[in-house]
C-alpha cells in the first residue's frame, strides 16, 4: 500500500490545504489540532484462538485487526555448538571462560528471524512494495533494540516463534501505518505465553492452565493493570511549512513537505545501552513534565509523501488562458505543463496561491524539529501511551 | 465500534454459553492454545428414579427410547442419613480408595460427576477404567452426571481460582444443586445427597454451604461392618502427619522432574527402561535401555530409589569407579530386614546395619578379584515415568504384628510379604490384624514417600486361609492376572442358540454349508492328552493311486462361531489364552464351545478348517491346499491308546493303518527339521498325580514321551508353516505370525564358559544348527541326565518367541530360532488361543472363503492385540508352572524323600538344585547345611564352593548329589515349598 495513493484534489484545492496547514496555528480540514490523534475505539482479546489480539477502529471507519499466534521452535546452534556453549559467544577479556557464565552470555541473544510479521491491505498484492514497505517499518520498530525477541527466548535451546498476522479489514482510506502499528502494539499488549514449568535447558514444559499463562510484557505485580513496559508504535508525523502535524489524515498526507514515520520504545529499564550497530541512540529528554516515561527512540525511516507526485499548479502569468503572451504553443492543462519550459520556470519560482509540489529531501532541521516534537516529554507521543493504556488488555 | 466479543447483554443465549480454555502440548512439542466453547443444556437428567420431572425432558435416543434413570427410588440409609443417600465422591475420593467403590456391602447409588471422571482419568488410566467398568455395571448404579454441561451446575472458573478449587466447588455446586432439585420432590422422603472427600478445605467449605460432605473415614463408620472397609481407606490422608515429619528426614533422594527426565532421554544422557528386580537377591535391579546391548545394573536402597518391579523408570549411569559386579550372593529382604518395626520407622538408619554388612561383604570379593574387566555399568534411579503398580497377593508377616495388635481393634501397622519375591515389603495398616493373620490377602500400594523406607499401602480383601486350595489358586490367578471371572452375559449371548443341541446342518444347501468341503467320508482321528476336552485338532492321512500320500490336519472352525468384533471376540483378545492349571482350567472361550461346539469329538459331524497336502513317501510336500470342511471324526485317541494301537501288529484296519503312516511320515518330517537346525530343548515337565475323588495331590511323574506326541507335533508344526505363508503371502502387512528372536551371543558366554571350565566342552552358538550339534555332544557317558540339564540350562538363555504383526518386522526377522523355520504362526489351537483364530480368520479370507473384517486387517488393532496376547501367553505359563511347583509341595507334604539332583547354579553363600524327578529346583543356603554356617570359600572362575568348619564339602556346578527333600512353609511368601537339604554329594 502506497503511501502515494491517488488523490484527487486539484492543484488549487491542493494549494488551499497547504496554505491553510501552513497557518499558525494551522487549520486541519478535521479541525483537529495539529497534535491531535483521530479518536480511536480498541478492544483486545477479540480472537480466543490467539496467544494475543487486537482491533483498532479509526472514526474515518478504517478498521483493522492484529492476531499474535506463538510456537515453541528449536533455537539452531552451530555445528560445533553442542555441549560447549562458550565458543560462540564473543567474548571481550580473555580467552578462558567459566562455562557457567556462558549462559548468561547466551540469554542476551535472539534473533529476528523469530518474529514473523504479515501485513494484508484488502486491494493490494502481499508482494506490493507498499505492503513490504509497511511490514518492514512495523518489524523494524520491534526489533530495533533487540529487546523485543529477546522476551522470546525460552532457554538456550528453545525460543518462542511469534506470528504476527496484522490485517487492515476495511478500505485503505488514509495511509495505514498510525492504525495498524497501535492495533499491534495493542495486540502485543495482550499477548500471553504458557507458562513455563521446565527449568533451565531442559526440553520446555508448560503448564496446561491458561489463565496462569503471563503475559509477554509483564504486569506490574501490585496493580494488575499497569504494564511495566510497553512495545514500541510507530507514529506518521508530518511538517507543512513550519507546522508540525501528527496523524495526517490522507488529503492531509498530500500536501505534505516531509513525512516521516517515527517508531518510539517506552523503556522502563533505562539501563539499556545498545552497543554497536548504526542504529540511533537518543537518550531520553530531561525537558518537559508530566509521566515519568522513558521514551526511546527505534527507527526513523521517511515516507514519501504523495504530494511529490501531485500536478502543479500554473500560475496565472504562465497561463495563456489569462492572455499570456508568451505562451505559443497549445494550452497545456497542467498535467502538460512540464514538458514546457515556462512551466519549468514556475517551478523556480512560488508563488502565491499556486500549488507546486515539494522537491528534494527533508532538511535536517527540519527532521530534528519532528523528531524532537516526538519524543518531548508530554508530547504527543506520551499522550498516545496513555491513552493505549486506557484500554483494557487483560 | 460494536464489540467483536460476545457480550452477555446483546446475546439472549449467551448464559448458556461458556467455554473452557487451556493449553495444550503435543508429543511432537508444540503447544497450543485451544479454546471450546462449552453448550450448556437444562435436559441433563439427573437419573433418579424418584425424579419425574427429569424423566419427562430427559433426551431420548434415536428409536425414542428414554435412557433408564439409574439411581435407587429408595437407596440405603446410614446411621447419620436414615433417609438414605446418593453418594457425590470427588476426584480424590476415586484416587485414594477405588477398592471400597467396588465392594458389595456398600456404596451403591453414587453419582459420578462428569469433572471428576474427567480429572481421574488426567491421573490414572487404570483407575478411571475400573470406575467405567462400575458405572457400566448394573447392580452398583453408578450414575455419570455431565455438571459441567448442565447450566444450573457449570461453574466458571473466577479470577485467581486455581483450577483444583475450581473443580472442588464444582463439586459443591453438584451436590448443592441435586439437593436442591431433589427437594422438589413432593410426598417422599427424599434421599440425602452426600460429597464424599479428604480433602479438609473442601469439607469445611461444604459446611460453610451447607452441604452434607463426609470424609471417606467418617463415612465408612456410618456404615455396617464399617470396621472392615475402614482398612480399605488409604493411609497418608492425615496432612498433619506428613508435615510433622522433618525435611531432613527423607532417606531417599528426589525424584528428577518431569521434563527434565525427558531432555536427558533425548539427549542419551539419561537412559527410560522397565525395571526388574533380580529374583535372587531384591537389592539389585536391572534394566534393558536401547542405548546399550546389556542391561545396566542397579544395586542398593538408595540407587533403587524407591522403583518397583515392573515400573517404567529413568536412570542415570553412575560413574566407572562404582561399577560393580552382578551380586554372587542369594539376598532376601526377609532375612535381613526381619526384625524391622513398621511402627518406628524413622529411628532406623537408612540402610540398615545388616545391609551394610552384606554390601561390605559384596565390595571385599569385588576387591580380591584379579580380572578387574567383570565389573559391569551400574546405574542409579532418578525419576519414575509409570508406576506400574497392580494388586499384589500376600500376608502379613507375622513378626511385624505387635501383641497388642492381635487382640484390640485399634489400627495398626503391620508388613505384607508380596508372595512375588520381587516386590518389596509393604507397609499396611489395619485394624484387623488377628483376622488377617495367616490369610492370603490382596493389598495395594499407595505410595512411597521419600521419608519412608518402605512402601505404603492399603488392604483390598482376603482370599482365604493360607493353603487352602481356594484361595492359593485364586492368588496364583490374581498374581499372574489371568481373567477368572465367569463369563459375562455379554459374551454368553453370542453363543449358538441351540446350545448343545447345535448339529451341522442336514441339508447341503444350508448357508453353513457354503463352501465348505464334505470331508466326513474321510477317516479322521484326533490323538492328545487322557481326558482332554477341548479337542482342537484331528488328522487324517490315505495313499494316493500315484504312490504319494495325501495327509489332512483338520482344525476346530472357531472363527465360524466367534464373529469378529462381538462382545465374545473382545472377551477372548483380553483373555488371549486358556490357563491350564492342575486342577482348573480358565477358559478363553466359553465352555459351550470349547469343549462341545468346536471341540472336534468324536463320531460326531463337526464344522473344521482343513490343510490338506500332498506328500511323497520320503515326506516332501508335493501341493497343498487349505478348505473350510465338515468332518466325521472316527475316534478320540490318547497318546497312550495311539501308541498301543500302532504297536499291536494285529490292528490291521484302515484308521491303525493310517496312523502307522502318519507316524512314518512324521519322524521323516522331523528328521528334516532337526537337519534344518531345529533344537530340541528341555524344560522339567512333570505331572501330578490327583485322587480322582478329592482331588488331593498323591504323586509326582515325570512325563514320558512317546512316538505319538511328536506325531502330532510335527503335524501340527507343518500346518502352522504352511498357513504362515499362505497368510503372508495374503497380507504381507498384517499377517499375525510367530518369531522366535535368535539369542544375543553374550546370553550364552556364562554357560558356555561353564561348560569349559568344568566338562572342557565347547558350545558353539553362530547358528540354530551349530548350537543344535553342540548341545549333542554335551554328554556324560556316566550321567544320562547331563544332556538334559544342559539342554535345560540353554533353554533358559534364550529369547522368548513372540507373536508380531508381519508388516512391524523385515522378512529376516520373521525367522524361528528354536523351529528353525523362515516363518512360523500358530493356527493348530484356536480354542486356547487368541492368536491361532485370528490366524483362521485371515486363512478365510486368504482363499476367499470370506472377506476380511477391518479389525483383522488393521495394523494397530493387530500390533495391540499381539502385545496382549504375548503377555497373557507368558502369563499362562507361568501360572500353570506356579500351579504346579504348588501342588508338588502339596503332594510332598508330611514325605520326605531323597532325591539325585544336579547343581546348577552357584552363589558365594549358597547353590540351586534342580531335582528332575520333581521337576523342581530350590536354593540351598550355607545355613541350611549345619546348624552353625560353615566357612565357605568361592571360587567364581571354577564355579566351586568349599565349605569348612562345622561342615566340609566340595561343591561344584553341574555336580550330582543326594538330597533329602521336604516340604516346608516358606516363611517370606507363604508358599508351601520343598525344602532340600544336602545328604551327600557324589
Amino acid at each position: 500500500m502506497a503511501s502515494s495513493q491517488h488523490v484527487l484534489l486539484s492543484p488549487a484545492e491542493l494549494s488551499y490545504l497547504h496554505s491553510s496547514l501552513s497557518l499558525t496555528p494551522p487549520i486541519r480540514p478535521d479541525g483537529r489540532s495539529p497534535t491531535q490523534y483521530r479518536p480511536l475505539s480498541a478492544e483486545t482479546g477479540i480472537l480466543p484462538g490467539t496467544n494475543g489480539s487486537a482491533r483498532i477502529c479509526f472514526a474515518d471507519g478504517t478498521e483493522a485487526i492484529v492476531g499474535v499466534k506463538a510456537e515453541v521452535e528449536k533455537t539452531k546452534r552451530r555445528w560445533d555448538d553442542d555441549a560447549i556453549y562458550s565458543e560462540n559467544q564473543p567474548t571481550e577479556g580473555e580467552g578462558q571462560q567459566q562455562p557457567g557464565r556462558d549462559g548468561d552470555n547466551g540469554e542476551e541473544s535472539g534473533s529476528s528471524e523469530w518474529v514473523e510479521l504479515t501485513v494484508e491491505i484488502p486491494g493490494y498484492r502481499d508482494d506490493d512494495s507498499g505492503t513490504i514497505f509497511l511490514g518492514q517499518m512495523l518489524s523494524e520498530a520491534l526489533l530495533a533494540d533487540g529487546g523485543f525477541v529477546r522476551k522470546l527466548r525460552i532457554n538456550r535451546r528453545f525460543h518462542w516463534r511469534l506470528y504476527l498476522d496484522i490485517l487492515l479489514i476495511s478500505p485503505p482510506l488514509s495511509y495505514p501505518l498510525p492504525l495498524l502499528s497501535l492495533t499491534t502494539h495493542l495486540a502485543l499488549l495482550a499477548t500471553r505465553l504458557p507458562k513455563l514449568k521446565s527449568e533451565g535447558d531442559e526440553d520446555p514444559f508448560f503448564d496446561d492452565d491458561w489463565a496462569a499463562a503471563p503475559y509477554l510484557y509483564p504486569r506490574d505485580p501490585s496493580n494488575k493493570q499497569k504494564v511495566v513496559e510497553r512495545p514500541p508504535v510507530t507514529l506518521l508525523v508530518m511538517a507543512v511549512g513550519g507546522n508540525i502535524i501528527f496523524d495526517p489524515s490522507k488529503e492531509e498526507l498530500a500536501v505534505a513537505d516531509v513525512a516521516l514515520a517515527v517508531s518510539i520504545g517506552d523503556d522502563a529499564s533505562t539501563a539499556q545501552q545498545i552497543q554497536g550497530g548504526d542504529k540511533m541512540d537518543v537518550d531520553s529528554f530531561s525537558h518537559g513534565s508530566g509521566s515519568g516515561r522513558n521514551l526511546k527512540l527505534l527507527s526513523i525511516r521517511t515516507v514519501d509523501p504523495p504530494s511529490r507526485l501531485t500536478p502543479p499548479g500554473v500560475a496565472n502569468a504562465a497561463n495563456s488562458a489569462y492572455g499570456h503572451a508568451q505562451v505559443v504553443s497549445s494550452a497545456g492543462a497542467g498535467g502538460n505543463s512540464q514538458k514546457m519550459p515556462e512551466a519549468r520556470q514556475t517551478e523556480s519560482e512560488a508563488v502565491e496561491g499556486v500549488w507546486k509540489p515539494p522537491r528534494g529531501g527533508a532538511k535536517a532541521i527540519v527532521m530534528g524539529a519532528l523528531v524532537q516534537k516526538v519524543l518531548i516529554r508530554g508530547g504527543v507521543a506520551d499522550e498516545v501511551l496513555d491513552a493505549l493504556e486506557g484500554v483494557d488488555t487483560s | 465500534m460494536a464489540s467483536l466479543k460476545r457480550s452477555v447483554d446483546s446475546d439472549p443465549l449467551a448464559a448458556n454459553i461458556s467455554n473452557k480454555i487451556y493449553v495444550r502440548s503435543t508429543k511432537s512439542g508444540k503447544v497450543q492454545k485451544i479454546v471450546r466453547e462449552v453448550y450448556l443444556r437444562q435436559d441433563i437428567p439427573c437419573s433418579s428414579r424418584l425424579c419425574q420431572r427429569c424423566q419427562t425432558v430427559a433426551p431420548k435416543d434415536a428409536s425414542g427410547k428414554l435412557i433408564p434413570f439409574v439411581l435407587s427410588d429408595s437407596p440405603a440409609g446410614t446411621k447419620v442419613f436414615p433417609q438414605g443417600h446418593y453418594l457425590v465422591p470427588d476426584t480424590n475420593a476415586f484416587l485414594t480408595a477405588m477398592d471400597l467403590f467396588e465392594q458389595d456391602s456398600a456404596f451403591y447409588d453414587v453419582i459420578v460427576l462428569q469433572i471428576v471422571l474427567e480429572e481421574l482419568r488426567n491421573r490414572s488410566l487404570p483407575l478411571y477404567n475400573r470406575l467405567i467398568s462400575l458405572t457400566k455395571s448394573e447392580d452398583k448404579r453408578f450414575y455419570v452426571f455431565f455438571n459441567e454441561f448442565r447450566l444450573e451446575t457449570h461453574v466458571p472458573r473466577l479470577e485467581g481460582e486455581t483450577v483444583n478449587d475450581r473443580n472442588d466447588r464444582a463439586v459443591r455446586k453438584a451436590v448443592a444443586w441435586y439437593g436442591e432439585h431433589l427437594a422438589r420432590i413432593k410426598g417422599k422422603d427424599v434421599p440425602a445427597i452426600v460429597m464424599l472427600s479428604n480433602d479438609r478445605d473442601n469439607l469445611r467449605k461444604a459446611k460453610q454451604e451447607g452441604i452434607n460432605a463426609c470424609s471417606l473415614a467418617d463415612y465408612v463408620k456410618q456404615l455396617k461392618d464399617g470396621e472392615k472397609l475402614l482398612d480399605m481407606i488409604p493411609e497418608t490422608q492425615d496432612q498433619d502427619n506428613i508435615k510433622e515429619k522433618r525435611p531432613g528426614d527423607n532417606l531417599y533422594p528426589e525424584y528428577f522432574s518431569m521434563s527434565k527426565m525427558m531432555t536427558g532421554v533425548k539427549n542419551n544422557l539419561l537412559h527410560q527402561g522397565i525395571f526388574n528386580v533380580s529374583p535372587y537377591n531384591y537389592l539389585e535391579g536391572s534394566i534393558r535401555v536401547p542405548a546399550f546391548p546389556k542391561a545396566l545394573l542397579i544395586l542398593g536402597r538408595e540407587n533403587i530409589n524407591r522403583a518397583v518391579d515392573g515400573d517404567l523408570v529413568v536412570v542415570e549411569v553412575l560413574p566407572k569407579d562404582q561399577w560393580k559386579e552382578p551380586s554372587t550372593q542369594v539376598i532376601e529382604e526377609d532375612a535381613i530386614t526381619k526384625n524391622e518395626n513398621p511402627d518406628a520407622e524413622e529411628s532406623d538408619d537408612f540402610v540398615s546395619e545388616k545391609e551394610r554388612k552384606a554390601l561390605q561383604e559384596e565390595v571385599k570379593r569385588t576387591h580380591s578379584k584379579t580380572t578387574e574387566g567383570h565389573a559391569q555399568p551400574t546405574a542409579r534411579v532418578v525419576g519414575v515415568i509409570k508406576r506400574n503398580w497392580r494388586q499384589y497377593v500376600g500376608h502379613i508377616d507375622q513378626s511385624s504384628v505387635s501383641q497388642s495388635a492381635q487382640q484390640g481393634r485399634k489400627q495398626d501397622s503391620v508388613f505384607v510379604i508380596p508372595m512375588d519375591k520381587k516386590i518389596p515389603k509393604i507397609r499396611l495398616r489395619t485394624r484387623q490384624v488377628s483376622e488377617l493373620l495367616g490369610k492370603r490377602i490382596l493389598v495395594t500400594i499407595d505410595a512411597w514417600d521419600r521419608s519412608s523406607r518402605h512402601p505404603s499401602g492399603h488392604f483390598v480383601r482376603s482370599l482365604g486361609e493360607l493353603e487352602t486350595k481356594a484361595a492359593e489358586t485364586e492368588a496364583l490367578l490374581l498374581e499372574y492376572d489371568v481373567q477368572y471371572r465367569p463369563f459375562p452375559k455379554t459374551v454368553l449371548d453370542c453363543l449358538p442358540k441351540e446350545g448343545h443341541d447345535w448339529k451341522v446342518p442336514q441339508s447341503l444347501e444350508d448357508p453353513g454349508w457354503k463352501d465348505r468341503q464334505d470331508l466326513r467320508d474321510l477317516l479322521i482321528c484326533s490323538i492328545d492328552p487322557i481326558g482332554c476336552q477341548d479337542i482342537d485338532d484331528a488328522l487324517h492321512s490315505r495313499p494316493l493311486p500315484n504312490g504319494n500320500f495325501e495327509v489332512g490336519v483338520h482344525i476346530a472352525d472357531v472363527s465360524h462361531f466367534v464373529k469378529p468384533g462381538n462382545a465374545m471376540d473382545a472377551e477372548a483378545s483380553i483373555r488371549g489364552t486358556t490357563v491350564y492349571l492342575v486342577d482348573k482350567r480358565i477358559d478363553m472361550l466359553p465352555m459351550l464351545l470349547g469343549t462341545d461346539l468346536c471341540s472336534l469329538k468324536p463320531y460326531v459331524e463337526r464344522y473344521a478348517f482343513s490343510v490338506i497336502w500332498e506328500m511323497t513317501p520320503d515326506a516332501d510336500v508335493v501341493g497343498s491346499r487349505f478348505t473350510k470342511s465338515v468332518i466325521k471324526s472316527r475316534e478320540a485317541f490318547s497318546y497312550e491308546q495311539a501308541q498301543l494301537r500302532v504297536d499291536d501288529s494285529s490292528q490291521q484296519d484302515d484308521l491303525t493303518k493310517s496312523i502307522r503312516t502318519l507316524l512314518d511320515l512324521s519322524k521323516k518330517l522331523k528328521q528334516k527339521r532337526l537337519d534344518a537346525g531345529a533344537l530340541s530343548l528341555s524344560s522339567p515337565e512333570v505331572k501330578v498325580q490327583m485322587e480322582s475323588e478329592t482331588s488331593d495331590p498323591i504323586d509326582v511323574k515325570t512325563k514320558v514321551h512317546l512316538d505319538t506326541m511328536s506325531l502330532v507335533e510335527e503335524f501340527m508344526l507343518l500346518a502352522n508353516t504352511s498357513v504362515a505363508r499362505r497368510i503372508y503371502e495374503a497380507f504381507p502387512q498384517t499377517a499375525i505370525l510367530r518369531r522366535h528372536g535368535a539369542p544375543p551371543k553374550t546370553n550364552f558366554d556364562e554357560l558356555a564358559n561353564q561348560l569349559k571350565v568344568k566338562r572342557g566342552l565347547d558350545l558353539s552358538v553362530e547358528s540354530s544348527r551349530a548350537l543344535a550339534d553342540s548341545l549333542d555332544r554335551c554328554v556324560d557317558e556316566k550321567e544320562p541326565f547331563f544332556n538334559t540339564l544342559v539342554r535345560i540350562m540353554a533353554t533358559r538363555c534364550m529369547m522368548s518367541a513372540e507373536y508380531f504383526c508381519s508388516g512391524t518386522q523385515a522378512y529376516p526377522e520373521f525367522r524361528h530360532y528354536g523351529l528353525a523355520s523362515e516363518i512360523y504362526t500358530h493356527f493348530t489351537s484356536p480354542i486356547r488361543r487368541y492368536a491361532d483364530l485370528m490366524a483362521h480368520r485371515q486363512l478365510a479370507a486368504a482363499i476367499e472363503y470370506e472377506a476380511i473384517h477391518p479389525s483383522t486387517r488393521s495394523r494397530g488393532k493387530l500390533e495391540a492385540v499381539c502385545k496382549n496376547i504375548n503377555v497373557r501367553h507368558r502369563n499362562a505359563q507361568l501360572a500353570g508352572r506356579a500351579s504346579i511347583a504348588y501342588y508338588v509341595g502339596q503332594a510332598l507334604r508330611g514325605k520326605a524323600t531323597e532325591e539325585d539332583g544336579f547343581v546348577m547354579k552357584i552363589f558365594s553363600n549358597g547353590f540351586v538344585v534342580l531335582v528332575p524327578r520333581f521337576g523342581i529346583e530350590s536354593l540351598i543356603r550355607l545355613r541350611d547345611l549345619a546348624e552353625v554356617e560353615p566357612q565357605a570359600e568361592f571360587d567364581a572362575e571354577t564355579y566351586t564352593l568349599q565349605t569348612s568348619g562345622s561342615r566340609e564339602v566340595k561343591v561344584e556346578l553341574f555336580q550330582k548329589v543326594r538330597v533329602r527333600v521336604t516340604d516346608q512353609k516358606d516363611e517370606t511368601t507363604g508358599k508351601r515349598g520343598v525344602k532340600m537339604e544336602l545328604v551327600r554329594t557324589y
